[in-house]
């Protein structure tokens, strides 16, 4: 309180440059979490394995919370739909119908379904796939859902 | 037995096509049968679309391509490799009428097919073993000598059958393949399938109408089939839309109902002004020779006998008056048949939804036609194809809106190309057929480096020139029409069409005589379309391979 008392007006430069610190820090922290919310919405949209160019663009400690987040909600899908466990994220907007027609906007190349077939996906091909196979590439942008 | 099976769809680039794939996809949907569209605009594509999928998928499924050759040869398919050829293309390939196991052709069962009978054209190979028994067993030699000239003198006979029966049938197939021509259209098909199936809709009729208008159009099928089929679809025309003449029970305004029209030929009258549709059309065209002076004096006179002031002709046909509107189609047959036009008026069915959508089949035809083939590129060529498709859907009318305006771009190109052509004594006689080739600098040129249009404007074109030569020979003559394709490559397009005549049966022999042409110059063609009619040469072996032409059909 001594040196602080002999140097009593430097006080408001300190305090000025604490708010500045504080603020940035609040700045920081805001980046940060909003970083967290967006990376918590990939898990929506892209599924359980994110790209490379977006992990390349993630730190180690947002891999981790993204690691964390998934499988909290895996446990949570777990307990919820009776013995299997109800995946949440299907089926986001309420289907209309068992099978839609979906067109390919750009050339994706081979594409398995879980019973083993592959379609080819070719821009300009249209296809009449059951809905639950082709919500992955309707979210990515590499189909399009036809309403005729 | 489909119900767990994907099907591939392989379907052409025409107008009909398009229609026949609407309707199998609406059946294919309302069935839960997955599927996959792929459109192929020729052999190549049809070859390379073939090898990408066949591992994928056991049943196939072509419309408006692979009757007219042998299919299992070209695309090589595995045994149990399923086709079904929804196809008006004729004369369909023997080999595809015959087989029993692997392709399923869907024709309807009053098409007269002319298919030559099978022991005619195949041979089964039972007898060339019996020969070799005869001298086996042991005994005399004279005997064995005796038996031996026997058996070589039944060698001999059998030998010379044989060569008897080759030739012959090499003449039955020659007749059968050597002219081109259609059959009902796949549209229509398509649509008696659904019917039979009991899951026609207003929608699927529509389509068919529209397939069957295509081929109206393009000139593929003869006047007397065009009204059969017409009496056809007026049956079901009926059947789905009779509710609209109950004024109590009638639909509201915003459904779709379809109507028949004893309507003018005018093309795109309603969405343009009857002026300018008039001056666009071919028949009105020809018959007046608006090419001349003359021709547009004539057109004059036309209008003021039907008391039609120039300056109401000329707005757009929904700003016209009323009261001139109001027996246009009597007026103007009255008047026609005056000038020397008699088949002014076509029957034909239109469209309603809502207040401010009618169309023609037509006009349709002439909208998505215009924008499969739009040279403006935007991306791969299935573009096209697929705003094509879509435009045939009613939710987007502004795709179809798009479609009529280039349709109005292209048919005026069209006349004033024809025009052009006349005037500068642009077609020659050849001797054997008539012949016309477009420049590189004419305008709009570009628009006919497209098979569908360059047909049209080859159609047009010699319906003008039948109409404006004083020549009697000339008038029953063929046309050869070429326009250049793609500048920096150095091809050409070239489609041949049959002669303009009131009864005819719209054979066309130039399919088989370009492939022999080209054989025996050695030009390097490509034989790409599913119309053989239509090939895409070298610049520079144009004037050789024509030469080869006018000695073959001398």
């Amino acid at each position: 309180s001594e040196a602080k008392s002999g140097r009593t007006d430097l006080i408001f430069l300190i305090r000025f440059r604490h708010c500045c610190l504080l603020r940035n820090q609040r700045c920081v922290l805001a980046y940060l979490y909003d970083r967290l919310l967006r990376i918590r919405a990939l898990r929506w949209e892209y599924g359980s394995v994110l790209p490379n160019t977006i992990q390349f663009h993630m730190s180690a400690e947002e891999v981790e919370w993204f690691n964390q987040y998934k499988k909290s909600l895996a446990t949570y899908m777990r307990s919820v739909g009776g013995e299997e466990g109800l995946d949440l994220t299907q089926d986001i907007k309420p289907p209309k119908s068992l099978y839609i027609e979906v067109r390919c906007l750009r050339d994706y190349g081979e594409f398995e379904i879980d019973d083993g077939t592959t379609v080819l996906l070719k821009k300009n091909s249209q296809h009449f796939l059951p809905r639950w196979k082709c919500e992955q590439l309707i979210r990515q942008g590499v189909l399009e859902h036809i309403l005729s | 037995l489909l119900l767990l099976q994907r099907v591939l769809l392989l379907v052409a680039s025409d107008v009909d096509a398009l229609c026949a794939c609407k309707i199998l996809q609406a059946l294919f949907q309302c069935d839960h049968v997955q599927y996959t569209l792929v459109p192929v605009s020729g052999w190549q594509e049809l070859e390379t679309a073939f090898l990408e999928h066949k591992d994928q998928f056991k049943y196939f499924v072509l419309i408006n391509c692979g009757a007219n050759v042998d299919l299992l040869e070209i695309l090589q398919p595995e045994e149990d490799a399923f086709f079904f050829v929804g196809d008006s293309h004729r004369p369909i390939n023997v080999v595809n009428v015959y087989n029993d196991t692997q392709i399923k052709l869907l024709v309807k069962q009053d098409d007269d097919l002319d298919v030559p009978a099978y022991d005619d054209i195949f041979r089964d190979e039972e007898d060339e073993e019996e020969d070799s028994e005869c001298d086996s067993d042991g005994s005399e030699p004279s005997e064995k000598r005796r038996r031996f000239e026997e058996a070589v003198i039944e060698r001999t006979m059998k030998r010379r059958q044989r060569r008897e029966w080759e030739a012959r049938r090499r003449e039955i197939i020659f007749d059968y393949e050597q002219y081109e021509y259609h059959g009902t259209s796949s549209a229509m098909v398509m649509f008696d399938l659904a019917w039979i199936m009991s899951k026609d809709l207003n929608d699927m009729l529509w389509w068919a109408i529209v397939g069957l208008t295509d081929q109206w159009v393009q000139d593929k099928i003869t006047q007397m089939k065009y009204v059969t089929d017409i009496g056809i679809l007026q049956r079901h025309v009926s059947r789905h839309n009779h509710r609209n003449e109950d004024e109590e029970n009638s639909l509201s305004i915003d459904c779709m109902r379809i109507a028949f029209e004893y309507d003018l030929r005018l093309a795109l009258y309603q969405h343009w002004s009857l002026y300018e549709s008039l001056c666009n059309t071919s028949y009105t065209s020809a018959s007046l020779k608006l090419w001349s002076v003359q021709g547009q004096k004539r057109l004059r006179e036309f209008l003021a006998d039907m008391g039609l002031p120039l300056k109401q002709v000329k707005q757009k046909f929904n700003s016209m008056d009323m009261s001139l509107k109001e027996n246009l189609r009597e007026m103007i047959e009255e008047s026609a048949n005056k000038f020397g036009m008699k088949d002014l008026r076509v029957q034909t069915f239109s469209i309603h939804f809502g207040f401010k959508n009618k169309f023609s089949a037509s006009d349709i035809v002439y909208a998505t036609a215009s924008l499969m083939e739009n040279i403006e590129k935007e991306g791969p060529e299935t573009t096209n194809f697929i705003k094509a498709l879509d435009s045939l859907s009613r939710g987007n009318l502004d795709k179809l809106h798009q479609g009529l305006d280039l349709a109005k771009k292209q048919l005026r190109a069209i006349q004033q190309t024809v025009a052009s052509c006349i005037c500068t004594n642009l077609v020659i006689s050849q001797g054997p057929f008539l012949y016309c080739s477009l420049m590189e600098g004419t305008p709009d040129v570009k628009l006919f480096s497209k098979p569908v249009s360059l047909c049209l404007l080859s159609k047009y074109l010699l319906k003008s020139f039948v109409c404006s030569t004083k020549n009697k020979r000339c008038k029953l003559l063929p046309l050869i029409m070429a326009a250049p394709m793609d500048v920096e490559q150095g091809t050409v397009i070239m489609v041949g069409i049959p002669p303009e005549t009131e009864s005819s049966d719209k054979k066309n022999f130039f399919g088989r005589a370009f492939e022999k042409a080209a054989g025996s110059t050695n030009s390097r063609t490509l034989h790409n379309h599913f119309d053989m009619s239509i090939i895409e040469l070298k610049t520079e072996d144009r004037s050789k391979f024509l030469d080869a032409l006018i000695s073959l059909l001398s």
